[in-house]
């Protein structure tokens, strides 16, 4: 369901103008300087402590240092973050012994069927944020399977049954946990952690209550420098790789936030995209603050 | 007195013809199909009827009864030299009640310079004041800053939803098929209505009654053949006009390889125009007319079985029934049938991907004209229209496993109007244009409202409406009045105050007219948009009407406007209503135009300039802050000039700049902890202003040898003669290295200067 009619219409212009004789060059654009803004990235998953990072907006032009020690140092500390599950209240505290702005807590772990209310107080401003953990749905079955005519690459697989409430949304990960026996980076874990591929929420709008095969092809961090991101193994799993896959249900604010994330990513770089800004659920600024309904499969592909 | 006014050569009725009697100056213009009536008391009159380009006649005549007098008028250009022609009273710019309005002949039209050879109506609307283009790859106009949407395009009295080719490029108007073109973007009589902006009425050729002949060219991108000729000699005639593209030819081999990118494409486009006439009688004449236009796009992939086709196209039909009850009293009464059909199909091995929208009307519409007495001119008459809207549909399939994109939604209304309009001479120097028009709008099921959470937006209800049911109705009375003030025989200054209510609203994601961009009604959500415009003006001619010029200035309102919701998605339409993703809000427009037009001698031409500000507020978009409109423009000239040399040479050239249109760009970045660098807009609305636009365009013409049987012509034109990389898009590019990310602004334009050669010929 990734066809989007945003990206139809720019493959029809893209090739309206190929055909023709068009022209590309710099050019300097001067836009008012903006003010900056705070931006909340938290999650809270089933059984797991919630974790918050604070960081600030970064101005839109010339070159931006993307090194993990200059963004953490855009982090923002000091900041009062407190927590409300519905019972209780606690206070999530910046991780010890570090200067940065990464808060969380070992008091509370997130539980099914609980909504989760976020404060933070920082710089003089307030923050809010809501988001729940819904209950989870369990994949009925998981495999994966050869793509075409290809003869060691495919995609992962899964049988979903949608429960007859409308309104349920789903965002999928993958972990390949194997090691490389081949390659540059032989001998070391294939994916360090789960990622999300382009396109990785959905909601049962299109197939509510209905039982049916999804697949998904292997997601990889943008700007990805591995090999298999860059060869004909992108996007695939390849035979012989254990998968892991960490399947959750969010609830509909958290839903939309990758969604609009998602198709402003695809749409990166492209001449055409109109402006497709991302829907945040934090109140006094931007970011997210998700909860998901974990589930857990893993697969050998062969 | 009354009758029709022809061309002699080929019996096309000729409208807007000046007659009157030299005696007392009392005159009329035809109407929309050549006819004219006048009422003056008995006595000796002669009777005066001129056109521009045409030899002027007169005629003595004795009235004591009531005459009937058909004039064929004579072409200047046939006619030999020594024809001098008499003082014509050509003073109708200053003489007239219109304002805001323009007709332009399609035989000036074609000795300006063509884009690529290809000769297009709505490319030359835009060099008037008052209506700007959005650009280049763009023939969605905007007028006095109003949408696309809100101009009303008629062929033969049919609506055309979507008037362009190749998305944009070229108007879906051949101009061998077209006779008249009038705009009206001001002072809108009763008669017209449905939009808020603009109506551009163009009829096609009704084809020569006396003789067959055949015309045709060959361009850069298109040929076109026109063939015509007498049904039965003059009293029927037919016309059939047929275009078609020829650059998908060169997308295949030998002239691309199947290894470049742009193996696998196939576009083109094709239309064809026909009308039949015949006269029944003395006093009834059929039309029959129609047009069928389709672009098709396909794409496949040389090495995957990956595809796209993408057809989408106007069918229209008209069938037109003129009748002339007695010397004042003219009907016309049509049956119209309009259909726009947009559609996309891709896929890849199994998996197939369909999304369709389109509109239909069956259209039922009756004008009568009557001329009471010379100081009156009457219009009444009534329409009715059923629409079938289809808005952005889909349907999806992976093998055997059809996708659930929900029901086909479809919206069904009634639409009908009634209107009375009177121009009357008030004194010798006050003229005044009053109409009323009454308009009732009413959409009905079947229908499926869904009912949307606010809290998180799930669907948690659906209201059903059966066939026929009343889903919402709507109606209003929209008082229309204009005046003009003679000043003196060669200055006037006039007014007009126009509303107008418009029940269908196109929804467009990117403002720029594209074909995907679906035509809805006005639901029980969609309120009717609603404008109000004042005007005022002030005209003068000078040398023995040589030069016209006029200064107008406007102030328009314009409620309920429409605005998808910020960050809609295309796929949010899908199981659910396309209006429950809209936002409403307000505009409005002030400018003023100034209009310096030389209309007769070898040398001819105009300068327009128009100054402008067009603004929106909505409560959901900027913060609800007013902004301005993507297409606000603050300055805007075009300037036109035909110099013919000799009876064989025309050159011809047009110059036009205006302001830059504004863009919504980025104001900040942040980074995710998946290593993403997004973009955050601040809820900002067209925030920068694009570089402006300017371009000179210049071509020649040579035309064959006078007085051979066999014309033929050459059209050589130089589009973008200085080269100017006009913008088209900015967007920004990242670079990502392995620890930064560069940022660098990029400007797309499309055209560079491009010559051409069009090769024209008759018989």
């Amino acid at each position: 369901m990734q066809f989007h009619i945003t990206q139809i219409r720019y493959i029809l212009i893209l090739i309206a103008s190929i055909s023709l004789i068009g022209c590309e060059k710099n050019v300097t654009v001067e836009i008012p300087k903006a003010d900056e803004q705070i931006v909340v990235e938290g999650y809270i998953e089933t059984g797991q402590y919630p974790f918050v990072i604070l960081s600030k907006t970064l101005p839109f032009f010339g070159s931006i240092n993307t090194s993990t020690t200059s963004l953490l140092a855009n982090t923002v500390t000091g900041a009062l973050i407190t927590l409300n599950d519905g019972t209780t209240i606690d206070t999530l505290n910046q991780l010890a012994g570090i200067d940065y702005g990464i808060y969380s807590t070992v008091r509370m772990r997130g539980e099914v069927g609980k909504t989760y209310s976020l404060t933070i107080s920082v710089n003089g401003k307030t923050l809010k944020a809501v988001t729940s953990i819904p209950n989870p749905v369990v994949l009925d079955s998981v495999w994966w399977k050869v793509d075409g005519q290809r003869d060691s690459l495919g995609f992962a697989w899964a049988h979903l049954t949608d429960p007859d409430t409308l309104g349920n949304c789903y965002r999928w990960f993958a972990q390949r946990i194997n090691h490389y026996t081949y390659g540059d980076d032989i001998g070391k874990i294939k994916d360090s952690t789960f990622i999300a591929p382009q396109g990785s929420v959905f909601e049962d709008k299109f197939f509510n209550a209905r039982s049916f095969d999804i697949n998904a092809i292997r997601g990889q961090f943008l700007n990805s420098q591995k090999e298999d991101d860059q060869n004909e193994e992108r996007i695939f799993f390849k035979r012989g790789d254990t998968i892991v896959l960490k399947f959750c249900s969010i609830d509909r604010s958290h839903f939309e936030f990758w969604r609009t994330e998602e198709t402003q990513v695809g749409n990166n770089g492209n001449p055409f995209g109109s402006p497709a800004p991302i829907t945040s659920n934090i109140e006094g600024g931007l970011g997210i603050w998700g909860g998901y309904a974990t589930t857990f499969d893993t697969i050998i592909a062969r | 007195m009354s009758g029709f006014v022809k061309e002699d050569e080929t019996g096309e009725s000729l409208l807007g013809t000046n007659v009157y009697l030299k005696e007392n100056l009392k005159g009329t213009s035809t109407n929309q199909y050549g006819f004219y009536s006048i009422t003056v008391p008995e006595g000796k009159y002669t009777l005066v009827v001129s056109y521009l380009g045409f030899v002027t006649q007169e005629f003595p005549i004795e009235l004591t009864k009531d005459l009937r007098i058909n004039v064929n008028l004579k072409s200047t250009a046939i006619e030999s030299k020594e024809v001098t022609i008499s003082a014509e009273r050509d003073d109708r710019n200053v003489e007239s009640i219109d304002m805001g309005k323009d007709k332009i002949e399609v035989e000036k039209i074609k000795q300006l310079p063509a884009f690529m050879g290809e000769v297009d109506i709505l490319k030359t609307i835009q060099l008037l004041p008052g209506v700007q283009s959005a650009g280049e790859g763009n023939s969605g106009f905007y007028v006095r800053g109003g949408g696309p949407d809100q101009n009303l395009i008629l062929l033969d009295e049919a609506n055309v939803y979507n008037a362009s080719h190749l998305f944009g490029f070229f108007s879906v108007f051949n101009a061998d098929a077209v006779q008249n073109i009038t705009l009206t973007k001001g002072g809108m009589p009763a008669n017209y209505g449905g939009r808020l902006a603009s109506v551009l009425d163009i009829q096609m050729k009704e084809g020569n009654n006396k003789k067959f002949s055949a015309e045709g060219g060959i361009g850069f991108v298109s040929s076109r053949l026109t063939i015509q000729g007498p049904i039965k000699k003059d009293t029927g005639s037919f016309i059939i006009s047929g275009r078609r593209t020829f650059i998908d030819l060169f997308f295949g081999p030998p002239f691309v390889k199947k290894s470049s990118n742009i193996y696998g494409n196939k576009y083109y486009f094709y239309d064809l125009n026909a009308k039949v006439n015949y006269r029944l009688s003395d006093r009834d004449r059929l039309f029959i007319s129609g047009y069928f236009g389709r672009d098709v796009f396909r794409y496949k992939s040389p090495d995957s079985d990956f595809f796209v086709r993408v057809p989408w196209g106007n069918t229209t039909a008209t069938l037109r029934w003129n009748h002339l009850f007695n010397n004042k009293l003219f009907m016309n009464t049509s049956l119209i049938y309009t259909d726009y059909q947009f559609e996309f199909e891709g896929g890849q091995d199994a998996f197939s991907f369909k999304l369709f929208s389109g509109i239909t009307d069956y259209n039922l519409k009756s004008d009568i004209n009557w001329l009471p007495n010379v100081r009156h001119n009457v219009k009444f008459g009534g329409q009715y229209i059923f629409h079938v809207f289809v808005p952005s549909n889909a349907s999806a399939k992976s093998g055997d496993i059809v996708f659930d994109l929900g029901k086909i939604l479809r919206n069904y209304a009634h639409d009908g109007m009634i209107y009375i309009n009177d121009e009357f001479d008030l004194s010798k120097t006050i003229k005044l244009n009053g109409g009323l028009r009454y308009t009732l709008f009413q959409q009905i099921g079947p229908f499926d409202r869904f009912v949307r959470s606010p809290i998180n937006g799930n669907v948690t209800d659906t209201l059903h409406y059966d066939a026929g049911e009343n889903v919402k109705t709507y109606s209003h009375v929209e008082p229309r009045i204009s005046g003009r003030l003679s000043l003196s025989p060669k200055s006037s200054l006039k007014a007009s105050y126009t509303q107008n209510y418009q029940y269908i609203h196109l929804a467009s994601l990117s403002g720029i007219s594209l074909p995907t961009d679906t035509w809805i009604p006005s639901t029980d959500k969609v309120k009717p948009q609603f404008g109000t415009q004042y005007a005022l003006g002030y005209f003068r001619n000078f040398k023995n009407n040589t030069y016209e010029t006029s200064l107008e200035v406007y102030y328009k309102e314009m409620k309920n406007q429409v605005e998808y919701e910020e960050g809609f998605l295309p796929e949010n339409t899908v199981n659910d209503n396309i209006d429950n993703n809209f936002v409403y809000g307000k505009g409005w427009s002030y400018g003023a135009e100034l209009f310096l037009k030389k209309a007769k001698g070898n040398f001819s031409g105009w300068i327009g300039y128009t100054i402008a500000w067009t603004k929106r507020q909505f409560d959901d978009l900027n913060q609800g802050k007013t902004f301005y409109a993507k297409y606000d423009r603050r300055h805007d000239v075009s300037v036109v000039m035909t110099y013919e040399l000799g009876n064989r040479w025309v050159f011809g050239a047009t110059w036009i700049y205006a302001t830059g249109n504004l863009n919504t760009f980025p104001q900040r970045l942040y980074v995710l902890s998946n290593g993403n660098v997004v973009e955050d807009y601040g809820g900002q609305r067209n925030n920068y202003r694009l570089p402006s636009y300017h371009r000179l365009d210049i071509s020649a013409t040579i035309k064959s040898k006078p007085g051979k049987k066999f014309e033929s012509s050459w059209n050589f034109s130089i589009f973008n003669v200085y080269n100017r990389y006009n913008p088209y898009i900015i967007y920004f590019d990242k670079k990502f290295e392995e620890n930064s990310i560069e940022i660098q602004a990029k400007q797309i334009s499309l055209f560079p200067m491009i010559p051409s050669v069009t090769y024209n010929f008759k018989f």
